[in-house]
């Protein structure tokens, strides 16, 4: 360790004056938006899913749907992020003919790998709302969908929102795969500081303390939420 | 106003409802009775088709609800109902509570009209009214609501959430949030037994209060002083058929039928 000032000043040296912190500003945005958009698709996707599945099951097509619902989450939840990515990348767009980037295929797997698992988190928060308020909505005229969209859903979400945290702080974590498809996030930045510099320790624990600090502000803004939309349970 | 043809309703394979025949007249004080599991609180969720029917038909105003294929939301608009657990929804203050479904309901005609002027004859519309806009609709459904509460004495209470109310104020906010469709009826599903005793008085004297404004009412309850006090008509019902069905006053003086008499003998 008698060296590990002059590693740190290898680091701040590239970091600085080979622009360095362009590329981990650049791995930052990446990331991030690989994370939130995933996280958006996820849960719209997911809150889709979750509906099919709670709807009553005596008629033809929610059966259907219920079904290929099952599938979809049991392909993206049986299956290794980073084997989507590649399947995604290097066999199905190239057989469709589309051409994306990295960055976009990263976001589509992220949003469809996320919205299979909250599509459980979301069925158990629904379910974890009484009947009774789906009933009432119900008997006021309200259909179906707009019953679960203004009572429902809300107080699903109200109670999977730590959850849900918990599934944002995960897939910030996982996109240090996304290099496997070519999108430059953190890791990507941070590699490249250490190949240029010889010298990798500094750059890795950079690129840690990082994660960290966004994990941290991550639980702090569901702390945050959580705070405000418990305002319905509070008793004046 | 709603005739009840041969209602049956099974649940798997137990038959609860073995075959209901009823006509509920408008400003008809319908009073539902008989022991648990005879199918009472059954009958009542199937007028408004919270359970569907697996039998016979329920005509509403003209039209057989109890058929999957009408769209049940435009007739459930009409018929309120009243949970035994409130059900008030615990992510809207008092007020949205009430405002909810007419501003929902309001607005979806205010769009239906839109669309039709865009779309419809392709005449010009000047000579037609204004639509109102979405923030008119809720102004008036607001101030409706604002009237529904202070008949019952809540209008402090409008911005504050269901969880900071009382059982009896809670039933009394779920009446008045039925009453805000202007139903033609509304169904009361033990509107009572989940309050505390303190508590029963209020309800029932809002009720007692719709009555005399001719309101059109099917209460299934366990108060037989209620019953005989508002009712026009008392069921008795166990095993899922009705056994009597007659005034008050000579119901509970003279039943006619052993199991009526055995079970007030219990509950009297």
């Amino acid at each position: 360790m008698g060296n590990f000032g002059n590693k740190w000043n290898k680091f701040v040296e590239i970091f600085l004056l080979q622009n360095g912190y362009v590329k981990v500003l650049e791995g930052l945005q990446n990331t991030l938006l690989i994370a939130v958009c995933g996280l958006i698709a996820g849960i719209l996707i997911g809150t889709v899913i979750a509906t099919v599945r709670v709807i009553p099951k005596y008629k033809r097509l929610p059966r259907i749907l219920n079904a290929v619902c099952s599938f979809y989450v049991g392909l993206f939840r049986g299956t290794p992020m980073v084997v989507q990515l590649l399947v995604f990348y290097y066999v199905l767009l190239p057989l469709l003919g589309v051409k994306m980037t990295g960055v976009q295929v990263s976001i589509m797997v992220f949003g469809l790998n996320s919205g299979a698992y909250i599509s459980e988190i979301m069925r158990s928060g629904i379910q974890s709302v009484d009947p009774g308020q789906l009933e009432a909505g119900r008997a006021v005229g309200l259909s179906f969908s707009t019953s679960m969209l203004e009572i429902v859903i809300p107080q699903a979400v109200k109670n999977i929102l730590p959850t849900l945290g918990n599934e944002f702080i995960a897939l910030i974590k996982e996109t240090s795969v996304v290099s496997f498809v070519g999108a430059a996030d953190l890791y990507v930045a941070f590699s490249f500081i250490g190949s240029n510099s010889y010298e990798f320790m500094v750059p890795y624990l950079v690129m840690a303390a990082i994660y960290i600090v966004l994990v941290l502000f991550i639980s702090l803004l569901v702390a945050v939420m959580e705070r405000s939309l418990k305002k319905s349970d509070r008793r004046n | 106003m709603i005739d009840v043809i041969d209602l049956k309703k099974k649940f798997g394979s137990t038959e609860v409802l073995k075959g209901i025949n009823v006509t509920i007249e408008k400003g008809d004080i319908v009073v539902v009775i008989g022991p648990s599991g005879s199918g009472k609180s059954t009958f009542l969720r199937c007028l408004n088709c919270m359970e569907d029917p697996t039998g016979g038909s329920i005509i509403f105003n003209g039209v057989d609800i109890a058929d999957m294929s009408v769209d049940i939301n435009i007739h459930r608009r009409h018929m309120g109902m009243v949970f035994q657990h409130f059900n008030l929804f615990n992510n809207k203050t008092v007020i949205e509570n009430i405002m909810l479904a007419p501003v929902h309901v309001r607005c979806q005609e205010m769009k239906a009209a839109r669309r039709k002027r865009i779309f419809g004859s392709g005449k010009s519309s000047s000579g037609e009214a204004r639509l109102p806009t979405r923030a008119q609709i809720r102004a008036g459904a607001r101030e409706e609501a604002l009237a529904l509460l202070r008949r019952i004495g809540l209008e402090d209470k409008a911005d504050v959430y269901p969880s900071t109310l009382s059982g009896g104020q809670k039933q009394r906010v779920a009446i008045v949030r039925s009453l805000a469709m202007n139903p033609d009826v509304i169904l009361f599903d033990e509107p009572t037994s989940a309050l505390d005793p303190e508590m029963v008085g209020e309800v029932l004297d809002l009720m007692k209060s719709l009555a005399k404004e001719g309101m059109t009412m099917v209460i299934v309850t366990h108060e037989m002083g209620f019953a005989r006090e508002v009712a026009n008509r008392v069921l008795f019902m166990d095993g899922g058929t009705i056994l009597e069905s007659a005034p008050p006053e000579e119901f509970f003086t003279s039943p006619k039928h052993a199991r009526t008499r055995e079970f007030l003998s219990k509950v009297l």
